[in-house]
């Protein structure tokens, strides 16, 4: 095959790939920004994958699916943050239940609902229609990578920006970042740390049902048992691994991305098991965990 | 009129009386003074000022008119503002983000830069407040913070600025610096309340100062009338003496010795500088100084805990800088700590258990690995006896202990075996007269049995009380030396207010 | 009474838990009072169900303990999964690499291989807390996937059996294949290898140094920083032990279960144990207890779906909102403790440096 050819299909999947990635890595940035270790993103990507899917079919139009998955896993993650605010629940004990409940509850709804086990795949459900950006889409070898992909890969591409400059230029992002950083300061100046927080959790909610949309709808249009496969955790090591900073964050699940797509390619292609691939992310974000902790040791002389 | 007046303020907590019956007034366009020791009550009231504490009883007037200030938020709004001795800024976000954060100028759904950091420019411009406001905090020196702290409050429009303790974390450039600009506020209209246990800067910049000590006001004192040393007296107060217990010690050989101890805190700022001082057996050296002056890094250094920057610590004749905990304990080391219920004692555990501490990993409190329970508990219930515990049995739970019982607790710990060197750091704090009383006996027993003793102390009366010798430990630098005879209530106070013997400090 | 009011409080989450759980049975059209007495009779009710419970509950033991260890010493440690996997590939290893060996040894080499690779794993994210203050959640978290990973890597790359379509090893040697004790189930000794470690750990809790040691640096590191207690080399032995367990749980489901290591087998029995050891109140006893109760249900869940079309699945419902209540529950003082340092300054402060240490 043309070297080019891999290159371009490598590079295009790289891109599909990392859709998901994307959209939940940018929420737990808001989550990493507001202070809170965000466990529950997996579940809540799992719930979002799963009302696209469900509500897609019941409304008949997967856009609606779509809309329906952000709603109810905003929904999700106001619920989040009413146990870690209101409620004083301890975080990761709390997200490891909203893990379990999305795990055990799509499941159990999977088979009450529709009788299926494992797998549901509606019958005249389509996934969303490819976008080929008009114009663009024809460029050659740019074309084919950048500009004829789902709708939801140009939305994630545009979540980024969106959530930098929420963060960095606008006052309740601001808040949220002061919030995260010093709880005590941000309230002497009248800033609820109560209020950022469920603004945070329900925007990442937000994100996590995009991303969850786009495993379900995207390209495809079924649900599987636990389909998110732990991806909810990749979009969290990205932001570990970018200490919380957007564009290192994007650019680690571009990189994430690429491995999976490399991963499928010498599936196909050769005998070298991948796993090689799977774990590289996890483990690049505990050397980076030990580089951040190093340097501050050492700064601090 | 007086432009704030805080009427008859009273404020209790659990056992404590911090504030009693506080009349507080301070005239528009002055710089007020308010000084005492730690504990005198000075940080509940401006607490109660800037809307973090809720007065018992009391009523505050602004402005001439009656004010209820139920959180910080609206203090802000009535004029009040305070820099914090700890900076309350967000250190990733940018100087002019800081300054304005809760109160930024928006266009639409921006945050407005540029409108911000116009404000900003102008008002370090008119304040002589010298920041950059794209800059990040993070980047910047201590000094320049707090600068950005009081621009903060000047941005919210102060007109009332509280400054707790602002020099204790500046350089003496900083501190001119900072004097010119807190003058320069005044100047131009604004009113200024200033904390501080340094006299020096008492008479430097203020007008008046109001003396607490004990929660109750001692005075209010014109400084172009008053001198440094009444101020002090007021200060540390002249109550009946105390029984005196010392008999005349007979220093034996050194049990404790540092020297040229240099120690920085987790900022890495210089907070022990040059300490050089001695304990020998059979004899009480009393530490003495306003909290804050390197007291708790000393400590931690001499447990180990906090490795110094320079210099050396002997544990009889043992060279133990770099020995860790245990085993300058082994060396016959023991700690009375500041803190008894963080460092002291585990209160959800039993008093045998805080008991076993010291000892439980050799024999014959363990063998192999496998505690002996059963023995850990006899002798817990024979220090119990020995040194008067009053509990139920062994297994009490220690969070259910009164302030004495558990105090005693740690004391029958470290002298279970008789320790060559005893540090005992503000052993009576919170203890009622009796306990107190137990607690200076045990020290002076353990002298008169030869232990060398350190006694680390905030509290005048009891230093005078039980020790040979003192030190007078002053911004991390040692103030003073001198013996029992030679020391009174208003010498030591003085050399804890930076009045120092050893080097001359000026006063201006 | 302390403990009689613990109690109570677990009986009234997990009546609270149930309730629920019949009542999305009822909303689902199904009959929820009769699944619960399937369950129960299924769970328990004749020597098959007992012996099924059991073998649930088995790696629920060996897990739980594991959580507790760390937790009592005030260690959030979520990766116990990790080392279960390793454990388990540790145990197959030399279930099939040393098939010389007579029974006892290899089955008692699997098993100490398999603690000690596990315990190996879990000492990394406790020396990365205890030497360089990395918080050990986000690590545990990230390795346990790395472990995952790995170890489907190695059934798949080195130790690839040619002809084999899915990701598992060779089977072990015959004679390290643990016997099942009850026809017509899968129920082997080692839950008695769990039993085992289940009174080891409650001595060495109770009468022990180390736990002694995790007591007081549970209750207050602070202190145990300052009566000179060796904190840092403390943590590290507690994840190392609490990994070690972990590694026999892998082993005990690879030498009685499967008789081989199947990449992903463990689908959460790591994390399972995490919730056992909260709802057993972090003691020994209340572990053993919940993992018997999970196990029941566990097993319990599977014959109910047959008879009554109710989805095992709201076995986890039911999980998951028994760890709702744990997580509000206020008898928790020291879950409350780890995050309240969400004002200021971060937990692992408590490491401060010291000298010589």
């Amino acid at each position: 095959m043309d070297i080019l050819d891999v290159a371009v299909n490598v590079s295009a999947s790289t891109l599909r790939l990392a859709t998901p990635l994307l959209l939940v890595a940018m929420a737990g940035l808001l989550s990493y920004q507001v202070g809170l270790v965000n466990i529950a993103l997996e579940g809540l990507m799992l719930i979002g994958a799963f009302t696209a899917v469900v509500m897609g079919v019941e409304a008949g139009s997967v856009w609606l699916g779509v809309i329906l998955a952000c709603l109810v896993c905003a929904i999700g993650g106001a619920f989040f943050a009413l146990f870690v605010t209101d409620l004083r629940a301890d975080l990761i004990v709390t997200g490891l239940a909203m893990n379990f409940l999305a795990l055990g509850g799509t499941a159990y709804l999977l088979q009450i609902l529709f009788g299926v086990q494992g797998s549901y795949t509606p019958a005249n459900f389509e996934s969303l229609p490819v976008l080929n950006i008009p114009g663009l889409s024809d460029l050659p070898i740019l074309g084919k990578v950048l500009f004829r992909h789902s709708p939801l890969v140009y939305v994630s591409w545009i979540a980024i920006p969106v959530t930098a400059v929420f963060l960095y230029h606008t006052i309740p992002g601001i808040h949220i970042r002061a919030v995260g950083e010093n709880p005590e300061a941000a309230r002497t100046v009248g800033i609820s740390v109560r209020k950022m927080q469920y603004l945070a959790l329900i925007l990442a909610g937000l994100l996590c049902g995009l991303a969850g949309a786009h495993l379900a709808v995207g390209d495809l249009a079924l649900f599987r048992e636990n389909m998110t496969d732990g991806r909810g955790f990749i979009g969290l090591a990205a932001v570990y691994f970018a200490a919380g900073r957007p564009r290192m964050a994007a650019l680690a699940c571009l990189l994430f991305g690429f491995f999976e797509a490399l991963q499928f390619r010498m599936q196909t292609t050769s005998n070298i098991p991948t796993q090689f691939f799977q774990m590289l992310p996890y483990l690049m974000v505990v050397v980076m965990l030990v580089a951040i902790s190093v340097r501050k040791e050492w700064k601090k002389g | 009129m007086p432009y704030l007046m805080m009427q008859d303020i009273t404020k209790h907590y659990p056992g404590v009386a911090a504030n009693t019956d506080v009349n507080f007034a301070v005239e528009k366009g002055e710089i007020h003074a308010l000084v005492g020791e730690n504990g005198a009550g000075k940080s509940t009231l401006m607490k109660i000022l800037y809307g973090l504490e809720q007065p018992d009883s009391g009523r505050i007037m602004l402005d001439g008119k009656p004010v209820i200030i139920p959180n910080t938020y609206s203090a802000i709004r009535m004029g009040i503002g305070m820099v914090h001795q700890h900076f309350q800024l967000i250190p990733s976000l940018t100087v002019g983000e800081n300054i304005a954060l809760g109160y930024e100028s928006r266009k639409g759904i921006f945050v407005d830069r540029t409108g911000i950091a116009t404000r900003v420019r102008a008002l370090s411009e008119q304040y002589g407040l010298q920041v950059d406001p794209n800059q990040r905090v993070a980047e910047l020196s201590v000094g320049i913070r707090q600068r950005v702290e009081i621009l903060k409050m000047l941005y919210r429009n102060a007109k009332l600025l509280i400054l707790d303790e602002p020099s204790a974390v500046l350089t003496p450039q900083e501190v001119d610096k900072l004097f010119e600009v807190i003058r320069n506020l005044v100047h131009q209209g604004r009113t200024a309340i200033f904390i501080t246990h340094k006299l020096h800067e008492v008479m430097a910049i203020c007008q008046r100062a109001t003396v607490l000590r004990r929660g109750k006001v001692m005075g209010t004192l014109e400084v172009v009338s008053t001198n440094p040393v009444e101020i002090a007296r007021m200060m540390v107060g002249a109550d009946i003496d105390t029984v005196q217990l010392t008999t005349t010690s007979r220093p034996g050989i050194r049990q404790l010795h540092l020297e040229q101890l240099v120690a920085e805190d987790d900022r890495g700022l210089k907070v022990l500088r040059n300490i050089e001082l001695s304990v020998h057996s059979g004899e009480i050296v009393g530490l003495a100084g306003v909290e804050g002056n390197g007291q708790h890094e000393l400590l931690e250094v001499l447990v180990g805990l906090r490795r110094p920057k320079s210099g050396q610590i002997y544990i009889c004749d043992t060279l133990a800088t770099n020995l860790n905990g245990r085993q300058r304990r082994e060396d016959g080391l023991a700690l009375i700590p500041e803190d008894r219920n963080q460092e002291g004692l585990s209160n959800d555990l039993s008093i045998w258990e805080n008991l076993a501490i010291t000892r439980y990993y050799t024999a014959p409190q363990s063998r192999g690995n496998v505690l002996r329970i059963g023995h850990l508990q006899q002798k817990a219930r024979e220090l119990m006896q020995r040194f008067d515990v009053r509990a139920n049995s062994h297994n009490t739970r220690v969070g259910t202990l009164s302030g004495g019982n558990a105090q005693k607790v740690v004391i029958a710990r470290e002298l279970a075996e008789t320790p060559r060197i005893l540090i005992a750091a503000q052993p009576t704090r919170g203890l009622d007269i009796g306990a107190a009383r137990f607690v200076h006996e045990q020290l002076v027993n353990l002298r008169d049995q030869g232990v060398g003793i350190f006694l680390i102390s905030a509290d005048l009366d009891e230093l005078l009380a039980v020790c040979d010798r003192l030190i007078v430990l002053f911004e991390g630098r040692i103030a003073g030396r001198l013996t029992a005879a030679e020391a009174t209530r208003e010498t030591l106070g003085l050399l804890m207010a930076g009045r120092s013997t050893e080097n001359e400090v000026t006063t201006s | 009474m302390k403990e009689v009011q613990q109690v109570f409080r677990v009986l009234i989450t997990l009546a609270l838990a149930l309730v629920i759980g019949g009542i999305i049975m009822q909303v689902s059209g199904k009959d929820a009072l009769n699944a619960y007495s399937v369950l129960l009779q299924s769970a328990l009710g004749n020597e098959r169900a007992i012996a099924d419970t059991l073998l649930k509950a088995t790696p629920l033991i060996f897990t739980g303990l594991a959580t507790m260890i760390a937790f009592k010493a005030g260690i959030f440690n979520v990766g116990v999964e990790g080392s279960l996997y390793l454990g388990a590939f540790a145990a197959a290893w030399v279930g099939f690499t040393f098939t010389e060996l007579p029974a006892l040894v290899i089955i008692s080499l699997a098993f100490i291989v398999a603690g000690v690779v596990g315990g190996l794993w879990g000492a990394i994210p406790g020396y990365l807390k205890a030497r360089l203050k990395v918080d050990e959640v986000v690590s545990t978290i990230m390795l346990n996937y790395v472990a995952i990973s790995l170890t489907e890597y190695l059934v798949l790359g080195p130790f690839f059996v040619p002809g084999m379509s899915n990701a598992m090893s060779q089977e072990v040697a015959l004679q390290a294949q643990l016997p099942r004790i009850v026809s017509r189930s899968q129920w082997n000794p080692s839950f008695f290898i769990a039993l085992a470690v289940f009174f080891i750990v409650m001595f060495m809790m109770r009468r022990m140094t180390i736990g002694y040691e995790v007591r007081v640096l549970g209750s207050n590191p602070t202190f145990a920083r300052w009566a000179g207690m060796p904190v840092r080399r403390i943590i590290v032995l507690v994840m190392f032990l609490s990994g070690f367990i972990g590694g026999l749980a892998g082993a005990g489901q690879v030498l009685g279960v499967h008789y081989r290591f199947v990449a992903g087998f463990s689908r959460g029995l790591g994390f399972d144990g995490i919730v056992v050891a909260l709802l057993g109140r972090n003691t020994a006893v209340g572990v053993l207890l919940a993992a018997l109760f999970f196990g029941a249900l566990r097993s319990g869940g599977a014959t109910m779906e047959m008879f009554t079309r109710i989805p095992r699945d709201l076995i986890d419902i039911v999980q998951a909102l028994i760890i709702f209540f744990i997580a509000i529950d206020v008898g928790f003082g020291w879950l409350r403790r780890r995050f309240a340092p969400l004002t200021g300054g971060s937990e692992t402060d408590l490491l401060a440096e010291g000298a010589g240490d």
